[in-house]
């Protein structure tokens, strides 16, 4: 078989990683841009009409946000996006300890974490913490008996992402989340890849820390936030020095018109989350079904239960996701998360749940959301099973000689 | 009457008198004790920041969030930090130390 059996190019890429980032919303866009033109004040230049309307702005953002976590308004910082929240999170929570004289110096954090949060947690090791990379099973979750065996040290944080970024699977943070509190734990979950997606209550979680990103939900890229608990109150040591913005907790003229965007991205979510969780469970189990249908063999990575609706993590039996993805570029799907794909290294999140480096080539990301369409996932899946059908098979035998 | 012990910056220890009803600062004030108290115990700073010991930290009462809030901003803060002017002294707190933090920061200055 040959490129013959592929369906019509599409007209525009047909766009299948929801998990490297999200459109923003055309009525997120639509929301921010006066803040770009005429109302351009600084929300911290409160002694001038311009300044307070911008204010106000922000503060209306910062409820919306709050809304969609279970969090109190007061309780959000923002910032640039995940990455900075994880590092303010992880670094300024065991900085604060540090000088507070707490001797607890363990922190454990999960193998499938997303780079930021190993990273921060890995250069705490130059600071005197103890770092603990705890494994995960074969189906992306992580055991409770061994989080509770790695609390048995007195253990200063513990870091569990609510939703994985390359196989989609939901961790059990209550339950996570009250073993840490138990141990006397502060407890910060990465939910960049939960917020809009699944229901969240960190009030009612005894969560401590937790890090939000606006371009996975359908918000502008360059803003995100940072949940720091009020009641018992959570201190950090802030990573910059400035103005003193953020509760002191980062400094920095805030961008409104992203925070506009970002509370506006959460306002929608609060109000279609469960719908959109309805459609895309449905797109997801169409595009399963039918590439069952056509490629036998195929395997679903991470958990099939406790997942998002709109994430598939799939191994193809016989052929390289590179190949695949060449035989048919109007579709963009991945490899691994994005910030891996730069490199060639398999993904770090497929081994740890025991795939060879040989089944991780075999392996794409494809990832589901709001605008995206029943024929979008019909055409993923003709273009991906004419494209496997076609596949060199010498490309598999010499992986497997690699 | 109870009796209250300030440690001092330098180390030296000073037991005075603590009349019920009478916050931490003013006590503080009475004896020429130096803490601050730039905003004279209206939750408007952190200037009166002591560090309690530990052993007497857990029989106050919990902190309100506008002190925390004020703590927050506080220099060389420590988990058993409060503000001088928020503890009143009761008949439980008879004997009670704390300690003079290394510094402290007035934003009515800045």
């Amino acid at each position: 078989m040959t490129g013959s059996d592929q369906p019509p190019r599409p007209n525009r890429p047909v766009y299948l990683d929801n998990q490297a980032t999200t459109r923003c919303d055309p009525r997120v866009l639509s929301a921010m841009l006066p803040w770009f033109t005429e109302h351009y004040g600084n929300p911290h230049s409160v002694e001038h009409v311009m300044g307070t309307e911008a204010e106000a702005a922000v503060e209306d953002a910062r409820g919306h946000v709050a809304a969609l976590i279970g969090a109190d308004a007061k309780e959000l910082v923002f910032t640039s996006g995940a990455t900075e929240s994880n590092n303010i999170a992880i670094k300024g929570a065991a900085r604060h300890a540090l000088r507070t004289g707490n001797e607890r110096r363990r922190i454990i954090t999960v193998a499938t974490e997303h780079k930021c949060v190993l990273e921060s947690v890995a250069d705490l090791a130059g600071e005197g913490f103890e770092p603990v990379f705890l494994p995960v099973r074969a189906d992306g979750l992580l055991e409770p008996d061994v989080l509770r065996a790695a609390l048995a040290v007195p253990t200063l944080l513990v870091s569990i992402m609510a939703v994985n970024n390359e196989i989609g699977v939901v961790q059990d943070i209550p339950a996570l989340a009250a073993m840490g509190k138990q141990a006397g734990a502060l407890f910060h979950t990465d939910i960049a890849q939960a917020v809009g997606k699944i229901p969240l209550d960190l009030t009612g979680w005894k969560v401590d820390l937790a890090s939000i990103s606006g371009h996975k939900v359908y918000g502008p890229k360059g803003v995100g936030a940072l949940y720091v608990r009020r009641r018992p109150r959570v201190r950090l040591a802030p990573l910059f020095s400035g103005g003193g913005q953020e509760r002191g907790l980062r400094s920095g003229t805030l961008p409104a018109p992203l925070i506009v965007g970002l509370g506006e991205a959460c306002r929608l979510a609060s109000s279609e989350m469960a719908e959109e969780a309805k459609r895309l469970t449905a797109l997801r189990d169409r595009l399963l079904d039918r590439m069952r249908d056509r490629i036998s063999g195929i395997q679903v990575n991470g958990s099939e239960q406790a997942r998002i609706p709109g994430n598939l993590n799939l191994t193809f039996p016989a052929a390289t996701a590179a190949d695949l993805m060449a035989r048919v570029p109007d579709l963009c799907v991945s490899t691994g998360s994005a910030c891996s794909s730069a490199t060639i290294e398999p993904s770090y999140v497929l081994r740890a749940i025991g795939l060879t480096d040989e089944a991780a080539a075999r392996t794409l990301r494809i990832g589901m959301g709001r605008f995206t369409s029943a024929a979008d996932v019909d055409y993923a899946v003709a273009a991906l099973a004419a494209a496997h059908a076609g596949a060199p098979v010498a490309d598999i035998e010499r992986l497997a000689q690699a | 009457m109870p009796k209250m012990t300030f440690i001092e910056r330098d180390g030296t220890r000073r037991e005075v008198d603590a009349p019920l009803g009478l916050s931490v600062l003013e006590i503080a004030h009475r004896h020429d004790v130096d803490i601050e108290g730039a905003c004279e115990g209206s939750l408007a700073c952190s200037t009166c920041h002591v560090v309690v010991d530990p052993g007497w930290f857990r029989k106050l009462a919990e902190p309100t969030e506008d002190e925390e809030d004020m703590l927050d901003l506080a220099f060389g803060l420590t988990e058993t930090s409060r503000l001088g002017c928020q503890i009143v002294i009761t008949e439980a707190l008879d004997g009670l130390v704390v300690r003079l933090p290394a510094g402290t920061r007035n934003l009515l200055n800045e």
